[in-house]
């Protein structure tokens, strides 16, 4: 009972990464999937809660999350222990990798344990001052963002690498397969090393993210604490001290192990697998005491809001993240983003833009948005341009940063201008004939004179990038989209073919 | 060595050797296959001709008969790729792209000739996901039963030296088109600001991986250069509906013309439907030498520009 009980466990904390996986891959065109792809971040109560801080408002798709909030709330943590994508990664390399090494001795974390709770109060203080520090804490963030930058790319990169081989086998194959355009990521040896050295952390104790750090955890924790579903261990505990070793979340004390910090718990029932058969698993009236309390002193918590409250101030008074002037004119948001402070306090920095992106434009941010805005999704014209009918980076964004445009509005809203730098356009510079410009251009904002040199009309250009994407010339092109800060909505164009439409309004929102 | 088995086996030398001529080896097929003779022509009673007043597939019998039928072209088991115009996120109306009901109705007749497999090919300007669902050719070529391509993959071209290109000295080709035993031009004749027109020569940018790169030696010689890499067994060019301004991408101002064009000229084609075009500057239909890059199409030796040198036919389909 007890063993096919941790295997379905084990079974369930797979299917729910590999669930993952499979939405990340189906996050690309044509995105018909029925289930929203951006489903385990709709379903993270921090996000949903630190969203509902920043924003003043609750923002409809993430009501799913408060869904999870309910249930932990009834029945106990079990989000942590069987379906959270980060704890199963860090259960498989705790097991992998430390499986000796993390229970070799016993460890006094009594001061350890509050710092989650530090780390969720300073998160909820900096979210009521409106910088969020989900891109910093959040776990399906976390990991969502690094399987898109980091893991993604080097998978398709092999791909492409071995579908060559392959191919190469046949010279005169009828089956032409072409290899898949390679996402490239400018952040992803950052990202990547911030996730190994959090992996890197179970040398010291199994599942440290969880138990010392991940602020989810510790809201889902709070929550749990009046759960229904509790361990209960009879008389014939011979105090071996198994279940202890085991306890992935370390909530059950080495010195009293037939009682248990319930909260703490994650619902993994590894501790069922006990020598004498005396634990179990009874439900019972919830009980907000916890016979071991976790040292939250009044000092600490002050300590903790204060941190959070200064640091959210300095955030506020940052040059960076004000009208300062030394704003970044090359940072270019998604069609559709919120005001730039409000969607750097809605962005989570998840990557499902970047990888539903189907011209891998959207590129992560590192510096360029001040450190309040890491790895935030900017248009990278040189790398890809916004696709004229594509809107999907406003459906996947699971807090609104970006909003979802139908296609009509998308094709009004100017993100940006192009600037032709006339010293090195070829058109201008050589006389010879180019115009990639003009005849790429979605919107027929770039017209040639009869010279055939290229010039922009503002009023049309909604800074989609593709010229400068094509433009022939080498390193840095002679065309570059500058943004102003905010997005416009240009007017629409009275078309003898889109008269019909003419009558229809669209809201007038930016 | 001195290990009775190693005898028996591959010594190093060997295995590389043996490898390096397997790899050597296809090089060498492929470019026989590519100096192979042309098949044998059925009697044809034109080079080019000129179908009008019909739908799409009517319009491309009649105009396909007068050069010999399909079966001039493509043999029995042979690969057909066709260069399709899907360069734009454009729907058919707007006429960026190829006719689909022509399209079809192409395929069909190339499998109805006997084809074993046809390709349709073109590298898209928009990205291939978009342009091939907005055009409708995806659908349009899977129902006809071909497969369609896009050349976004760097993995399906194949560096060649041009030695008859005189600007354009190597490019890397799509190379189920170098390949293929035929290979039919499939473009729309429209408007394109940098070039006056889109025409047979022009469409074929898109069998190259770097098309940009084009516009920044001499785009008008590039083009021409292109034609000498692989001549297209047929050039069926769409001119059922013309785009006329803001090419070539549109959306702009259209033309129904009614018309398909079928030659074994790439240059006469492109000739004869340049004057489908009123020349902004002189407001008098294009001359063909006002198009560059098929004056130097014509100077590279590709085609007869004078079409009253050209066996043309005019047909009826209906």
């Amino acid at each position: 009972m007890t063993n096919v009980l941790s295997y379905v466990r084990r079974i369930v904390q797979a299917l729910a990464v590999f669930f993952l996986l499979y939405l990340i891959l189906q996050a690309a065109f044509p995105l018909e999937l029925k289930i929203p792809v951006d489903l385990y971040l709709r379903l993270d109560p921090f996000v949903g809660i630190i969203t509902l801080l920043t924003q003043k408002a609750l923002i409809p798709r993430m009501l799913p999350a408060f869904g999870v909030l309910l249930l932990v709330l009834i029945f106990g943590n079990f989000f942590c222990g069987w379906f959270c994508p980060m704890g199963t990664t860090i259960d498989f390399f705790d097991r992998i990798l430390f499986r000796e090494k993390s229970q070799a001795k016993s460890f006094d974390d009594q001061s350890l344990r509050r710092l989650r709770y530090g780390i969720l109060i300073f998160s909820l203080v900096a979210g009521l001052m409106a910088w969020q520090v989900m891109y910093l804490v959040d776990p399906i963030s976390l990991i969502t963002r690094t399987l898109v930058i980091s893991v993604y790319p080097p998978i398709i990169f092999v791909y492409n690498q071995l579908l060559q081989r392959m191919l190469n086998l046949f010279p005169h194959n009828p089956f032409i397969f072409s290899s898949i355009p390679l996402p490239l990521f400018k952040t992803n040896l950052f990202i990547f090393a911030l996730f190994v050295s959090i992996l890197a952390l179970g040398v010291i104790r199994k599942r440290f993210w969880c138990r010392y750090l991940c602020p989810l955890g510790t809201l889902l924790s709070i929550t749990s604490r009046l759960r229904i579903l509790k361990r209960s261990v009879t008389t014939d505990c011979t105090r071996c001290l198994n279940c202890a070793k085991e306890c992935p979340a370390g909530a059950i004390p080495e010195g009293t192990p037939q009682s248990y910090r319930h909260h703490d718990c994650i619902s993994c029932f590894k501790c069922l697998d006990c020598p004498p058969k005396a634990v179990a698993f009874r439900f019972t009236r919830p009980h907000w005491k916890a016979p071991t309390k976790v040292s939250l002193s009044r000092r600490y918590v002050l300590g903790s809001l204060a941190f959070g409250l200064f640091s959210a101030l300095l955030i506020k008074t940052n040059p960076l993240q004000t009208d300062s002037g030394v704003r970044n004119n090359r940072l270019i948001r998604p069609p559709g983003s919120l005001p730039e402070g409000q969607f750097l306090a809605a962005c989570t920095g998840c990557g499902e833009c970047l990888k539903v992106c189907p011209n891998n434009a959207l590129q992560p941010t590192l510096l360029e948005a001040g450190l309040a805005g890491l790895f935030t999704p900017r248009l990278a014209p040189r790398i890809g341009y916004c696709e004229e009918f594509c809107n999907f980076c406003g459906k996947v964004c699971p807090t609104g940063a970006i909003r979802e445009l139908s296609i009509e509005e998308k094709r009004l809203v100017q993100i940006g201008v192009a600037h032709i730098d006339k010293t090195r356009c070829i058109a201008w510079d050589t006389e010879k004939v180019c115009l990639v410009c003009n005849e790429q251009c979605s919107y027929q904002a770039i017209v040639g004179d009869e010279k055939k040199r290229p010039s922009v009309n503002e009023e049309k250009c909604t800074g989609c990038g593709i010229c400068e994407n094509k433009c022939p010339v080498d390193g840095e092109a002679a065309i570059i989209v500058y943004s102003f800060g905010t997005q416009k909505k240009l007017k629409q164009e009275v078309s003898p073919t889109a008269k019909d439409k003419e009558g229809s309004t669209i809201k007038n929102s930016f | 060595m001195k290990d009775p088995i190693s005898k028996t086996r591959f010594s190093r030398r060997q295995f590389i050797k043996g490898a390096v001529t397997a790899a050597a080896l296809p090089q060498f097929v492929s470019l026989h296959s590519l100096l192979q003779a042309r098949p044998v022509y059925a009697a044809a009673d034109a080079d080019m001709s000129i179908a009008g007043n019909g739908t799409p597939s009517q319009l491309l019998q009649a105009a396909m008969a007068p050069l010999g039928g399909m079966g001039r072209f493509v043999k029995k088991g042979q690969r057909v790729v066709i260069k399709a115009n899907i360069a734009w996120a454009r729907t058919p109306e707007q006429a960026s792209t190829n006719n689909p009901q022509l399209l079809s109705a192409l395929i069909k007749m190339c499998y109805e000739a006997g084809a074993k497999r046809v390709a349709v090919w073109d590298h898209t300007c928009d990205n291939y996901q978009f342009t091939f669902s907005r055009s409708r050719l995806k659908e349009t070529a899977r129902k006809a039963g071909a497969d369609i391509f896009s050349g976004h993959g760097h993995n399906v071209y194949k560096k060649v030296e041009v030695p008859r290109g005189k600007k354009l000295k190597r490019a890397e080709v799509i190379r189920d088109v170098l390949e293929s035993d035929v290979f039919i031009n499939f473009p729309i004749a429209k408007h394109h600001f940098a070039t006056e027109l889109t025409l047979g020569l022009k469409n074929l940018i898109g069998i190259v991986w770097d098309m940009e790169q084009l516009h920044k030696i001499d785009l008008h010689q590039c083009i021409a250069d292109l034609g000498t890499i692989r001549k297209p067994d047929l050039v069926v060019m769409d001119a059922i509906r013309i785009l006329t301004t803001n090419g070539p991408k549109g959306p702009g101002k259209t033309q129904d013309i009614g018309q398909v064009i079928a030659s074994t000229d790439i240059v006469a084609a492109d000739a004869y439907a340049a004057a489908l075009f009123n020349n902004p500057r002189t407001g008098k239909p294009f001359r063909p030498e006002e198009i560059k890059y098929v004056r130097n199409a014509f100077e590279l030796g590709l085609g007869e520009i004078d079409l009253a040198k050209v066996r043309v036919k005019s047909v009826s389909a209906t």
